[in-house]
């Protein structure tokens, strides 16, 4: 095992060419996590990569490549990983600084490829009374939910003052 | 100048804005698409604030909105409403792979292209009818069915039934419908040419310059050559050249005897820049003018096909290609200015951008790019893509890109696939870095398929794209020509820019 690879800082990697593995530790207040994870999924077509823990608050990234790899071959992937990381990183931020612009145009583009559902489409939504289950009675009128029982029809409910319906249904009591 | 002369820098007077040094002058552009060229002590001058109301400089500056005090946010919304019309509509452009034979083996091929008697890649008439019906299900109130393959002519009769069948119930739907054809022509006969006339099928084909270097690339075996014998002489080679050189001739010809206008009807050619392309840059231009085509598409190869295989021989450093770009276009302007009438796609699609304030919605260079919500490919088997570079991928044994199959996947479905959305947020600009601060984001658009093949994610990294650095390398050549101010390049760049429909081959169904 071998602490030291051409261009990167003593200690921040290390390399062991018979397991053909290498590591880099990543400064976790430097790189969101999300970034790292970004940056680890482009490479598993080419290499087995997995996240760890290292020491203090940092994590540490190995990367196998699935084939046999030499030195300088694993120094490159290695670099190729530190850039990826970056550039992931980079990207996250940017994404939240232009959250709305980006949103704005994604969804227009999307609403404009897309359009309003056609009489096709309708056929196959399920429009039946029981197709989904409404333990708190959510989807129920206001007849149904706080409705006079059978029977109870009169002229006191006629009576009832405007506002009165709005109350009930927030459940406070009727004067 | 070094930026550090700027001793104190104003925060309130410039509406923000990207700078870029090109040719020795600052070119800034904003937010609306909007540019100004500034030499060392205007920029000075800019940037500290301190330009003097009403000189020539503030006047320039107001009126393309780099002046906070002073801009016009109504116009500024009207311009950006312009450039991005494009998102109200969905696909407009339905590439349809008929068939993947092809009689032609390019050394590039990007199709993956399989041999003459692989008929099981012929597209069958349900799928064809399948395709059509799905394809009239865009919200884009024109549509453009583009034949391609292979080689579109080896599967001519469902050529003919996606034609027929589209125009047949297109009589319920209205929409503007075109047909193209993307073919190599060496299967051509005067019938079918007749009836592809007859129905308005534009035609387009590839050229890779002079004779010598299209028949180095692209070889058209002996046995499957229909070609009349004075072509090639007997018991000679046959030559692809010369054939699509006898089909453009016939063609235009035929568009001549119906009386329509040849500087506008005529064969558009596709050009693939190869490593042996790039010495020959006036032999392509004169190959292309020579031909009779107004526009000469200097495309770089991709990473796709056989030319993945065989990139060694074909590929390229860009830097060289770039100097290629050059050479050949300056060529261009210096023959337009002799008046012979030729232009370079790439420079229109991003002087339209540039100078018009419009944007030609080419699909590989907009934002978002068009995958899927401008473009549409499907395949012989029945299934679609997010567009032909996806598809490319899947002959390649990839199939990221498959969002569908006709028959089966219901159009909004399409339009709403978690790949398609992934495609959409991965090609906007504004989330991409380098991008984000590129002075070119107004006029510029990447490709998430690209990136993926050739760095691994949709994302992908610009310091790092080919595709970036084409696109950058062209565009500093134009806003350098745009710096020198010589009145001809202006006056023929502005003509670039002029889209003049060919209403011809439009064909529109009244309710």
């Amino acid at each position: 095992m071998s602490s030291s690879l051409e261009g990167f800082p003593e200690g921040q990697v290390q390399f062991d060419l018979e397991r053909g593995a290498a590591s880099v530790r990543v400064d976790s207040s430097v790189y969101p996590l999300e970034a790292l994870y970004g940056a680890a999924y482009v490479f598993i077509d080419r290499a087995y990569v997995l996240l760890d823990r290292a020491e203090g608050d940092a994590y540490r990234v190995w990367i196998s490549p699935k084939k046999p790899a030499a030195e300088d071959a694993l120094r490159a992937l290695l670099g190729e990983f530190a850039n990826e990381l970056l550039s992931c990183a980079w990207r996250a931020q940017i994404a939240k600084d232009s959250r709305s612009i980006i949103e704005q145009a994604t969804t227009r583009a999307l609403g404009g490829a897309r359009g309003a559902p056609s009489l096709d489409d309708l056929e196959s939504f399920d429009f039946s009374d029981e197709s989904f289950e409404d333990p708190l009675g959510i989807a129920m009128s206001w007849e149904e939910k706080y409705g006079k029982k059978k029977g109870a029809e009169g002229s006191e409910a006629k009576a009832a003052p405007a506002g009165a319906e709005a109350a009930a249904a927030e459940g406070e009591p009727t004067p | 100048m070094n930026l550090l002369q700027i001793k104190k820098p104003s925060t309130t007077f410039a509406m923000p804005f990207r700078h870029r040094v090109v040719a020795g002058k600052h070119l800034l552009t904003n937010t609306e698409g909007a540019f100004v060229l500034l030499d060392d002590a205007e920029f000075r001058l800019f940037a500290e604030g301190t330009v003097e109301r009403g000189s020539t400089l503030w006047t320039r500056l107001v009126e393309r909105n780099f002046v906070r005090a002073e801009v016009d946010l109504r116009a500024i919304e009207e311009r950006i409403r312009t450039r991005k019309r494009f998102l109200d509509y969905g696909p407009n452009l339905h590439i349809a792979v008929v068939t993947l034979r092809c009689n032609e083996t390019c050394v590039y091929c990007h199709a993956s292209r399989a041999n003459m008697d692989a008929t099981y890649t012929d597209m069958t008439k349900e799928t064809a009818e399948k395709t059509v019906d799905l394809i009239l299900k865009s919200t884009n109130p024109s549509v453009t069915i583009e034949f391609q393959g292979g080689e579109p002519l080896a599967n001519f009769p469902i050529v003919q039934h996606i034609t027929e069948y589209a125009l047949k119930q297109n009589e319920k739907i209205g929409k503007t419908l075109e047909f193209t054809m993307v073919s190599n022509l060496s299967l051509m006969t005067d019938e079918k040419l007749a009836w592809l006339v007859a129905n308005k099928v534009q035609i387009c084909t590839s050229i890779d310059g002079p004779q010598h270097l299209h028949d180095k690339q692209r070889k058209l075996p002996t046995k499957a050559a229909a070609l009349p014998l004075a072509l090639t002489g007997e018991g000679a080679s046959p030559s692809a050249h010369l054939a699509a050189r006898h089909w453009i001739g016939r063609i235009n010809d035929e568009y001549g005897k119906m009386g329509l206008d040849t500087s506008l009807y005529h064969v558009e050619a596709l050009l693939t820049t190869t490593r042996d392309t790039l010495p020959l840059w006036k032999d392509v231009v004169d190959t292309y003018v020579s031909l009779g085509c107004k526009a000469l598409f200097l495309r770089p190869v991709d990473p796709f096909g056989f030319a993945d295989r065989s990139g060694g021989r074909v590929e390229y450093p860009r830097k060289e290609y770039l100097e290629f770009y050059r050479s050949a276009v300056d060529y261009m302007l210096e023959l337009n200015r002799q008046g012979v009438q030729i232009l370079e796609r790439f420079a229109a699609i991003f002087l339209t951008k540039i100078l018009g304030g419009e944007d030609p919605n080419f699909l590989d260079i907009r934002n978002p790019c068009g995958a899927a919500i401008g473009q549409v490919a499907y395949n012989y088997d029945g299934k679609i893509f997010t567009c032909d570079e996806g598809r490319m991928l899947h002959e390649m044994g990839d199939d990221t890109f498959l969002i569908g199959e006709v028959g089966k996947t219901a159009y909004r479905d399409l339009m709403g696939h978690e790949t398609v959305r992934a495609l959409a947020l991965a090609s906007n600009l504004d989330a991409q870095p380098d991008c984000v601060n590129c002075t070119y984001q107004p006029y510029c658009g990447v490709c998430p398929v690209h990136n993926h093949k050739s760095q691994g994610s949709i994302f992908g990294r610009m310091r790092e794209s080919t595709l970036c650095a084409v696109h950058k390398g062209i565009q500093d050549y134009l806003f350098e020509k745009i710096a020198s101010g010589d009145p001809h390049v202006l006056e023929t760049f502005k003509r670039w820019t002029t889209v003049r429909d060919r209403t011809h081959f439009l064909q529109t169904c009244a309710l």
